[in-house]
């Protein structure tokens, strides 16, 4: 499984969404339910997953999906 | 000089001739000189020094922060710079406040201690910048801004006149970029920015200080009145301080588009907000987005492993932190932390609300959204109880005597006469018939393509308002207090 299939998986559980599919260029606009409620959640369920960690800068500079799908290749490497 | 004063009316024109003579090259001297001597018309120097002092310290780490290629340096650069301005912003707002509170908790320990207290400063315009010098460094900080190297241009976009008592809050990459390149004189943005101008000189001096004549009667002295006039004393303060703030709002933006520059937008019909998370979008926009942006975000993604939990305290805080940038005073805590109650708990009870709501199917009910829309009103006017009272016991007088009675009501519309009462009415239909007005047409076509009586009906209306009915009080903005 790529790391994109992982992390559209979490994204599919997390917006409750099993037909949602993530793009590198799509933004909270795109995903219906994504407020900064469920983006907690999300990021949350992102870094257990993983096992990484986000720091506040990276946390604060994501604008799309490919923002996350690099910083969370980047960790893992 | 405010908005509102004879002096403006001459400055602004004089502000074009300037231009005109100066040409596109020192476009910037003129509006920073410009902006500067606004500034010095408060006659306090000091306030002056105070935006100088932000300005170059905020100037230099900027270009620190983009500079140093290790991210602790980049780290230093930026938390002096934060520190610098707030400190900067606690000395002129409150340090009054820190030294009574002190006072009074050493007073409790023992009588003879005390801190010396300071003089009381003017800190008018003192929070717009320095809360956007903070947010510029936030953003050259994060990599999402360039810092800016020009001097002169960085200066402006923290002085520019139009903005600089009472906001709107300009991000970086939304003012920079346009003090650099506008071309002076559009005959369109002209037209627009006048009328939009006179539109919010109504408002103020029309509507907001005849609501005021009212308001203050009531707010001068709770203890004469109970109940029903306590409500309607407060909310004819919702109003005044709407048509007060978006009134100048408006001025604001009127004068920006002349000179061919677009401000932020503060306002959205917010008190048709269907809960108090879509009020924040709508009402002060440019303060809440730096809100929720600068503190609530960092402070969510911080309190992250909490979950609901660490979201309801981010709110908290940031609301707080809110009520305190208003003002140095409880009642303004108090108003803040009323807020971050209601948006707390949202947090909580929000995904069962919807829930609900689908299981009786009333979601797209139109009788649903009028409720909403009535009771986030009164969670919001019940807050600006606190924001108005003149101390925590008159706001707390008021909040005990909601339910009784109704003394004073007669008096109070009596005592101002029939013909403030009659402007007031009218002023209220024409408020609303604008509005459905605007929400009817906006999309369709531009008020300047009207048909020329319609244009001039309105010129020519609008001026005949301002010249009979203003309060010639020559008030004084709420705003400018914080």
């Amino acid at each position: 499984m790529t790391t994109m299939e992982r992390l559209n998986a979490i994204f599919c559980e997390v917006f409750d969404d099993d037909d949602l599919e993530i793009a590198p260029e799509m933004t909270a606009a795109d995903v219906d339910g994504w407020d900064s409620l469920s983006h907690i959640n999300l990021i949350v369920a992102v870094e257990s997953a993983f096992k990484i960690r986000f720091n506040q800068r990276e946390l604060l500079t994501f604008k799309n999906v490919g923002d996350l799908l690099h910083s969370i290749e980047s960790k893992i490497g | 000089m405010n908005f509102n004063s004879i002096e403006y009316l001459l400055f602004v024109p004089l502000v074009f001739l300037a231009l005109l003579l100066a040409g596109a090259r020192f476009r910037w001297v003129v509006l920073l000189a410009g902006s500067c001597y606004f500034y010095l018309t408060l006659k306090h120097l000091y306030l002056l020094m105070a935006l100088f002092g932000v300005t170059a310290v905020t100037y230099l780490c900027g270009i620190g922060i983009e500079r140093c290629k290790e991210q602790r340096w980049k780290r230093a650069f930026f938390w002096s710079g934060v520190g610098a301005d707030l400190l900067v912003l606690a000395g002129m707002k409150y340090l009054p406040f820190i030294e009574g509170n002190l006072n009074l908790l050493l007073k409790g320990v023992s009588s003879g201690l005390a801190v010396p207290e300071g003089r009381v400063l003017v800190s008018i315009g003192v929070s717009y910048f320095v809360f956007q010098a903070v947010s510029y460094l936030v953003d050259v900080y994060l990599e999402m801004e360039k810092a800016e190297r020009h001097p002169g241009y960085f200066a402006l976009y923290l002085a520019f006149f139009p903005k600089l008592l009472q906001g709107p809050i300009e991000r970086a990459g939304d003012l920079l970029p346009q003090l650099r390149e506008a071309q002076p004189f559009d005959q369109e943005n002209i037209r627009a920015g006048l009328l939009l101008f006179g539109w919010g000189l109504f408002k103020k001096a029309v509507v907001a200080d005849r609501l005021a004549l009212y308001v203050n009667t009531v707010y001068g002295d709770v203890h004469a009145y109970t109940g029903l006039t306590l409500w309607i004393a407060t909310y004819l303060y919702a109003f005044q301080l709407y048509y007060d703030f978006s009134g100048y709002t408006d001025m604001a933006l009127g004068t920006a588009r002349m000179l061919n520059i677009r401000l932020t937008q503060n306002f959205a019909t917010p008190y048709l907000s269907r809960s108090v998370a879509e009020f924040w979008r709508r009402w002060h926009i440019s303060f809440s987005r730096c809100i929720l942006d600068y503190i609530f975000k960092p402070l969510q993604m911080q309190f992250r492993a909490g979950k609901n939990w660490g979201t309801a305290a981010a709110l908290l805080i940031a609301f707080l932190a809110s009520g305190l940038w208003h003002g140095a005073s409880w009642c303004f805590v108090i108003w803040g932390g009323l807020h971050g109650i209601y948006l707390a708990s949202s947090v909580f009870y929000k995904p069962w609300q919807k829930k609900m709501h689908r299981r009786l199917e009333v979601e797209k009910s139109g009788l649903l959204k009028v409720w909403q829309t009535l009771f986030t009103f009164h969670l919001v006017c019940f807050a600006w109880i606190f924001f108005r009272a003149a101390s925590v016991s008159d706001a707390f007088y008021v909040v005990a005597h909601l339910f009784e009675g109704s003394s004073g009501l007669a008096d109070l519309f009596a005592a101002q006469g029939a013909t403030d009462l009659a402007i007031v009415s009218v002023s209220g239909v024409l408020m609303l018939s604008v509005y459905l007005v605007r929400e009817r047409n906006l999309a369709q076509k531009d008020f300047f393509q009207a048909p020329l009586w319609i244009r001039w009906g309105v010129y020519l209306g609008l001026t005949a308002g301002l010249l009979f009915f203003n309060m010639d009080s020559n008030a004084g903005f709420i705003y400018f207090n914080f």
